[in-house]
């Protein structure tokens, strides 16, 4: 199980998250939504580890995951934001990089690195260098790099970003599959529809606060609205047909 | 208003045409490369570039006082010396070192120089024909020719006439000098560049594109190996060359430099008959080498830029062409995980990443420009191959290789690479591991040992017998393994990964303190060797030295308190005032 208790971190005393508390328990998938500067990205750099928060701990089954930050960055996946990779290295070895670091043998790792590469179809571009791979595909090395270890816990964020209709498709029912199996599912997205239906549960931050955290049919339910239109309640006070008729009319002056 | 105000609203105009601003875009991109323009890493601005190419030439001319300054002349006994006849050696080595860094400017940027991709995707939507992109391209080109000819040149054609006519009272016969060694050595680089060009036109020309892409590494290596030959002609040829009696052989047609030094010997009235006739050789071999490389290029650029979008952007790596080697690796040299990942990004870093492969080739060209230097010198005073060999300088030839790429790497190392996608080594390396000094150091050994010590060991047991070759082998390596420890103390990052270090507060200490270990290391130390080699007992009086530097990065290591181990990935500068953030 994995637990956020009254986490806040705060950038040269400007606060970007402020006392946020959940737990993620074994075969839930929980997404987390929030309009830019809601303070995600921070989230799940504390739960990764790569960010200390200023107050509050991760506790993963119990215990402070900055005791033993090795031990659980090792039964963690995280696919970042965005697809920061060496550029100079080719899709096969950035792999080879990653599941050396993580200590995985070498017969295992290699098979596993060319199952996957085909699995999702970029078995053919493996020794191509990634600075020629489109977003799509560097999106989708990454998301190799993350699940062939075979972690407990995966923190998502936009993992969807770039890819092509098929392989979203393919990773949403990926990580459908992940929470049936048990697994602790962290999903951070923009895009409503697929925390929809991927995601078991929800989460929903503003301005470094949960302002809603239930499950997905139940918070529709409580408002009688989609999920869209719930998160524009919650968060958003913007009239976005008005703001495209703006947009058009700037675009369209003399 | 000055007459010059006219003139720079003109060029103001013309730079902000469309032309214009596409031949600054092409310059700019030959300069900086195609490879991603946002990335974090070192950006390699053009100045920088350019001390980097004239550094080589200035280094040479400085050390060259020793040789030709009149108080150490008539210090060691020198009097009546011919000065041009002294200088015709070194006027031939700095043709070879002009025409090897231009050749390898032009190597380097190969792939920039010619509109690729990119340029075809964000040019050819726009309202400009593909016949002016050729044209803004050809007069970057041209720009760049001019540029790095007068560049790497420039230090030496001021330098070199200095030290050599230091002696001479009339600025003429300076002038005179200058005049001769400038139009040589930038003759040499014109040439140079063009015959790079000249070998990539006739590929781009001759090749389908996919054949081009591949076989593009393979002429590229071909090329740099023909240019580290032309260098190392240097301690040998010009005495060929003074020699030669008769027609003049093969291999005189097959070195252009012979032609560009021949030329300089002509213009100088101290031409031999086959000097005379070589030197009419430079002129019309640039003219006849511009028009071929240009028509080429042409032709290429039709036959490539045009179809672009047609060709699959597939710049395929060969499949693992290296795993006995990694493996093997893993077997003898890396043990844990980290080392095992880390030495093969090290490796891939250095030889792919644009910013390090020019560094690391950088260090290798000065190695070599040194390395030759003493080689020359060696063989100038000496009377027998083994007199040669056991001289200050030719001993100090490892010394000097081993120094610069030790240091040479150590400062690498603290160039990022792509530092957003270091966020994969933040999240797998434990932060309190302290792995990263020992991935450094076997790095450095693994540049150093392999190489310099089996062809130090076997040249010397040819040259100078078993106890020689070992005893020179042996301080090699153990002074190589000082240096590196020495290099790394309190060394906490994973190569390529960290923030650029604020060099501004120590950077002149930081100089000093490479100048000062240059001298130790690469001077002193095969000066004494070379009088213990004689009494190899003498020898032993070296371990005092090797005892403390041994002992203090020991020492140093010891007292660091934990925190200052624990790996980092972000170089901050000592705050002036350190807040307490109470309210947190």
């Amino acid at each position: 199980m994995l637990e956020a208790v009254h986490l806040a971190k705060r950038y040269s005393s400007i606060p970007a998250v402020q006392d946020l508390s959940f737990t993620l328990r074994p075969g839930q998938v929980l997404g987390c939504l929030g309009p830019n500067g809601s303070g995600k990205s921070t989230t799940v750099k504390m739960l990764t580890g790569l960010l200390e928060p200023t107050r509050g701990t991760v506790l993963f089954d119990g215990r402070n995951i900055q005791e033993d930050l090795a031990g659980y960055r090792a039964r963690l996946g995280y696919v970042p934001e965005e697809p920061n990779l060496y550029p100079y290295l080719t899709g096969w070895e950035y792999l080879e990089l990653v599941g050396t670091l993580r200590g995985m043998g070498r017969g295992d790792l290699y098979v596993k690195i060319d199952s996957l590469l085909e699995l999702f179809s970029l078995h053919a571009a493996r020794h191509v260098s990634i600075g020629t791979y489109s977003k799509g595909m560097r999106q989708r090395i990454l998301i190799i790099a993350a699940i062939m270890h075979d972690p407990e816990i995966f923190i998502f964020d936009e993992p969807l970003s770039g890819l092509d209709v098929t392989s979203a498709l393919i990773f949403k029912n990926v990580v459908q599959t992940l929470g049936k199996q048990g697994k602790l599912v962290f999903y951070c997205s923009h895009v409503l529809e697929v925390v929809e239906k991927v995601c078991s549960d929800v989460l929903i931050l503003r301005k470094g606060e949960v302002i809603a955290q239930d499950s997905v049919t139940n918070i529709g339910q409580i408002l009688g609205q989609s999920l869209e239109n719930t998160f524009l309640h919650l968060v958003e006070d913007v009239d976005t047909m008005s703001v495209a008729r703006d947009i058009v009319s700037v675009m369209t002056a003399a | 208003m000055t007459f010059t105000e006219p003139i720079r609203h003109q060029w103001e105009y013309y730079r902000e045409r469309p032309f214009g601003r596409m031949v600054r875009l092409f310059v700019e991109r030959i300069f900086r490369g195609g490879g991603d323009s946002d990335s974090e890493g070192l950006d390699l601005g053009v100045g920088l570039v350019l001390t980097m190419l004239a550094m080589p030439g200035g280094f040479v001319s400085i050390l060259l006082f020793n040789k030709y300054g009149s108080l150490l002349q008539w210090l060691r006994g020198q009097t009546n010396v011919d000065t041009l006849l002294i200088a015709f050696p070194d006027e031939y080595f700095f043709i070879v070192l002009s025409m090897t860094v231009t050749g390898a400017v032009a190597v380097w940027r190969w792939d920039a120089i010619f509109p690729d991709r990119r340029d075809y995707i964000n040019l050819v939507p726009l309202p400009i024909s593909t016949r002016t992109i050729f044209l803004a391209n050809l007069v970057a080109v041209l720009f760049l020719v001019g540029l790095v000819a007068l560049d790497v040149n420039a230090a030496s054609c001021v330098l070199f006439p200095m030290v050599v006519t230091a002696s001479q009272s009339h600025f003429l016969f300076f002038f005179k000098f200058a005049a001769v060694h400038a139009m040589g050595v930038i003759g040499a680089s014109v040439f140079s560049f063009l015959a790079v060009f000249s070998v990539l036109g006739v590929l781009m020309a001759v090749l389908p594109p996919r054949a081009f892409q591949r076989a593009s590494a393979y002429i590229r290596g071909i090329v740099v190996v023909y240019l580290v030959a032309l260098l190392s002609t240097a301690f040998a040829v010009p005495e060929l060359l003074r020699r030669i009696r008769g027609p003049a052989p093969v291999w005189t047609y097959l070195a252009p430099s012979c032609w560009f030094v021949a030329l300089c010997q002509s213009l100088r009235g101290r031409a031999t008959p086959v000097m005379i006739h070589l030197a009419h050789l430079p002129l019309p071999a640039i003219a006849v080498l511009a028009a071929v490389a240009f028509g080429l290029y042409a032709m290429g650029y039709r036959r490539h830029f045009v179809r672009i979008a047609e060709i699959a952007d597939t710049a395929s790596v060969a499949h693992r062409p290296w795993k006995w080697f990694w493996n093997s690796m893993d077997r003898v040299w890396a043990r844990t995980p980290f080392e095992k990942g880390g030495l093969r990004f090290v490796a891939k870093t250095l030889t792919r990443s644009e910013a390090h492969r020019l560094i690391l080739t950088a260090v290798g060209g000065l190695g070599l420009v040194l390395g030759s230097q003493a080689l020359l010198a060696a063989f100038e005073s000496a009377k027998s191959l083994r007199a040669a060999a056991l001289t200050p300088d030719a001993l100090a030839i490892p010394f000097i290789l081993s120094f610069l790429i030790v240091t040479g790497l150590r400062v690498i190392f603290e160039i990022p690479a792509e530092l957003r996608a270091n966020w994969v080594f933040q999240l797998l390396l434990d932060p309190g591991g302290e792995e990263c000094e020992s991935l450094a150091r076997k790095v450095m050994l693994l540049a150093v040992l392999p190489w310099i010590l089996w062809l130090t060991f076997g040249i010397y047991i040819w040259v100078a017998g078993t106890l020689v070759a070992t005893l020179h082998t042996l301080l090699v390596a153990i002074w190589t393994l000082l240096l590196t420890n020495l290099v790394l103390i309190r060394y906490r990052k994973v190569p390529f990964t960290c923030t650029l270090p604020v060099f501004k507060q120590h950077s002149i200490v930081i100089l000093l303190s490479f100048g000062f270990g240059y001298l130790l290391y690469a001077v002193s130390t095969p000066e004494f060797e070379a009088s213990a080699l004689l009494e190899p007992v003498r020898m032993f009086s070296l371990l005092p030295v090797a005892a403390v530097a041994w002992f203090i990065p020991h020492h140093l290591d010891k007292s660091t308190i934990e925190v200052e181990k624990k790996l980092i990935f972000e170089e901050t500068a000592a705050r002036a005032v350190e807040g307490l953030r109470l309210s947190e």
